[in-house]
């Protein structure tokens, strides 16, 4: 009872505290951002690290506004966004379209787990390049196999928690549902898919995570635009200004799409958010 | 305060190490050597350098130049081999090494192939079709060279960056109709199809020369200057086991790269492979008091990539010139 009462009692107290935390976890990100470009700017203002290794920020800066009006072996930074994202749209959400049924399908059916958990517990670990020379042996060197590629990167995080949310179902609710007299598509509406969703949905965080691990990997063979094809081509040529570039608009981008599914998340499973 | 005094302490031992290296000798020296058939596999199978040198040997290939040129940019090598190009790009960017012997010239073991069906027998008939070179290697270089020669807008072209096996992938598929490649993918192309359009001895002909110098680190060169006068020597005892006992050298070399010895001793053919004492001739490397042609090539070969929008900017002729070091070479000869 007292703790009941304590708790009631500080309840009001809870929520400008809580904005309170949340702006100073924001000013400490801020500073740490803001830290860390302060130490580039000093490093190569003072010359401390050999400036093929680190340009200092303007140089970054320059090759940025440079790539996106005149652009990089003929393609503008746009370009090479569109390349890529296109690539990894339809490498992910191909993934998602396989590999999500086909982990809850294993989640509910040992016999399913059976037949397809030795081939992607098989090709998970190999490292994407080694994978990719067959890849383009069968599928080509246009898109078809970058595309292939991403898909396999995206696969195994997607069915893993899928299947490992449709095992984790409890039970007792099922059966509470049925009591109850719910029907198949009720079951499924109501009780499968609400404590899948919130498992699903990291798989499908995490998934993104590999594809955007494997998309320099996937634009080495034949590309001549993308922004993983980019960075490449610049390191090849030390152009270590266009690679910094590149790997900001990369990693901002990946920020995006990562923001993008959690507010997915927040809208398919508002629950968890409240 | 911890910081302060082994900060104290690694300046102190740097600064320690640098004074008293002259007389000693590295622990190990790394070569970095390229997958491609020149008198270096001679030296490395014969152990040349390792009974030179007298110290022990790191061996790494790399597939390409601009592999070497990154290796060299993280100071993970004594001495390495890169082509013109690449070699452009590095002293354009500041890389700390020096040219410093003719590894070979390139000739026939680097040739454009066409597919033969497609009936390519000019540089024009390749506008509209796909072609395949490595990005920033010497057949990158001249195939664009070939077209812009030829009046033909490189971009007409679809170029695509491949490296030499996925080349092949891409040819037996019939991805690609053309690819300026070496052996011995080269030769699986031609088996598949394919027939000799234009080669890279014909290039150097035409007035792009296509080579690949061994480079020594500045700072390993200025700490052990004898080495590299010793590297050199092996380099020339090499090349003498190379012309004057081919079929032992194709043997050694078909063991090296586990090729048919069919496919070295052709590689061979396609190398130009310079006898020490005309490296230092003005055709090539050059004396130290006039350096040769290879400084024109590297001129030519670096406001090419500046057209092409690969290098910010074509350096002062000097800077080439300071690139190619014939030093060694000379001390090498004129010991022997």
């Amino acid at each position: 009872m007292t703790a009941l009462n304590q708790a009631s009692v500080e309840a009001p107290a809870e929520k400008p505290r809580l904005a309170m935390r949340v702006r100073a976890e924001h000013l400490l990100t801020a500073a740490t951002v803001i830290g860390l470009f302060a130490l580039w700017t000093l490093l190569s203002r003072y010359k401390l690290v050999n400036p093929l290794f680190l340009p200092s920020p303007e140089v970054v800066w320059k090759s940025l506004i440079e790539v996106l009006t005149s652009g990089y072996q003929g393609q503008r930074l746009h370009q090479h966004m569109a390349a890529s994202l296109g690539r990894i749209f339809a490498g992910y959400f191909s993934a998602c379209a396989v590999g999500i049924p086909l982990g809850l399908l294993m989640g509910l059916s040992t016999r399913v787990k059976a037949v397809f958990d030795p081939i992607v517990e098989f090709y998970r670990p190999l490292p994407p390049l080694a994978l990719y020379t067959l890849l383009v042996m069968w599928l080509g060197i246009g898109d078809t196999s970058k595309i292939a590629l991403l898909f396999l990167a995206a696969l195994p995080p997607l069915s893993i928690s899928a299947m490992q949310a449709a095992r984790s179902i409890d039970i007792g609710h099922v059966r509470a549902a049925q009591m109850l007299g719910a029907t198949r598509m009720q079951l499924f509406r109501h009780v499968f898919l609400p404590s899948c969703l919130p498992g699903i949905c990291t798989g499908m965080r995490i998934s993104l995570g590999f594809t955007y691990t494997v998309l320099v990997a996937s634009e080495i063979v034949a590309a001549t635009a993308g922004l993983g094809w980019m960075i490449w081509d610049a390191s090849k040529f030390l152009l270590s200004d266009v690679v910094i570039m590149g790997l900001f608009v990369l990693g901002l981008t990946g920020l995006a799409l990562d923001w993008a599914i959690r507010q997915l998340e927040r809208l398919i499973t508002p629950w968890r958010f409240v | 305060m911890a910081w302060k005094r082994s900060l104290v302490g690694i300046v102190a031992s740097v600064a320690l190490t640098h004074g008293a290296a002259a007389e000693s000798k590295p622990d190990k020296v790394v070569i970095g050597y390229l997958n491609l058939v020149n008198a270096q596999l001679v030296t490395k199978a014969l152990g040349l350098h390792e009974k030179e040198l007298g110290v022990p040997v790191e061996w790494v290939r790399f597939g390409s130049g601009g592999d070497v040129n990154r290796a060299v940019a993280a100071n993970q090598l004594s001495f390495g081999g890169v082509g013109n190009p690449p070699a452009s790009i590095g002293i354009g960017r500041g890389l700390p090494y020096k040219g410093i012997f003719a590894l070979n010239m390139l000739g026939p073991v680097e040739s454009l192939v066409v597919r033969e069906s497609k009936n390519i027998n000019k540089p024009e008939d390749l506008v509209g079709k796909t072609a395949a070179a490595p990005f920033g290697s010497t057949t990158h270089y001249l195939i664009i060279a070939y077209l812009r020669a030829a009046g033909i807008d490189p971009n007409s072209v679809k170029l695509l960056d491949l490296a030499p096996n996925d080349a092949v992938a891409a040819w037996l598929r019939g991805d690609i109709d053309a690819a300026y490649v070496w052996e011995p993918s080269l030769n699986k192309m031609v088996m598949n199809g394919g027939k000799i359009l234009m080669d890279s001895g014909t290039m150097a002909g035409r007035g792009y020369p296509t080579w690949d110098v061994a480079v020594v680190m500045d700072e390993f060169a200025a700490k052990y200057p004898e080495l590299v006068a010793k590297f050199v020597k092996s380099e020339c005892a090499a090349v003498e086991f190379w012309h004057k006992k081919p079929d032992e050298t194709a043997a050694l070399i078909a063991k090296e790269l586990s090729l048919p010895a069919d496919d070295a001793t052709r590689m061979m053919k396609g190398t130009n492979v310079l006898p020490c004492a005309k490296q230092t001739t003005s055709a090539y490397l050059g004396t130290s008091k006039a350096k040769g042609k290879f400084v024109d090539t590297l001129v030519s070969t670096a406001t090419f990539l500046a057209d092409q929008k690969r290098l910010p900017k074509v350096e002062a002729r000097m800077t080439y010139e300071e690139f190619i070091a014939p030093k060694y070479l000379e001390t090498s000869l004129g010991s022997s």
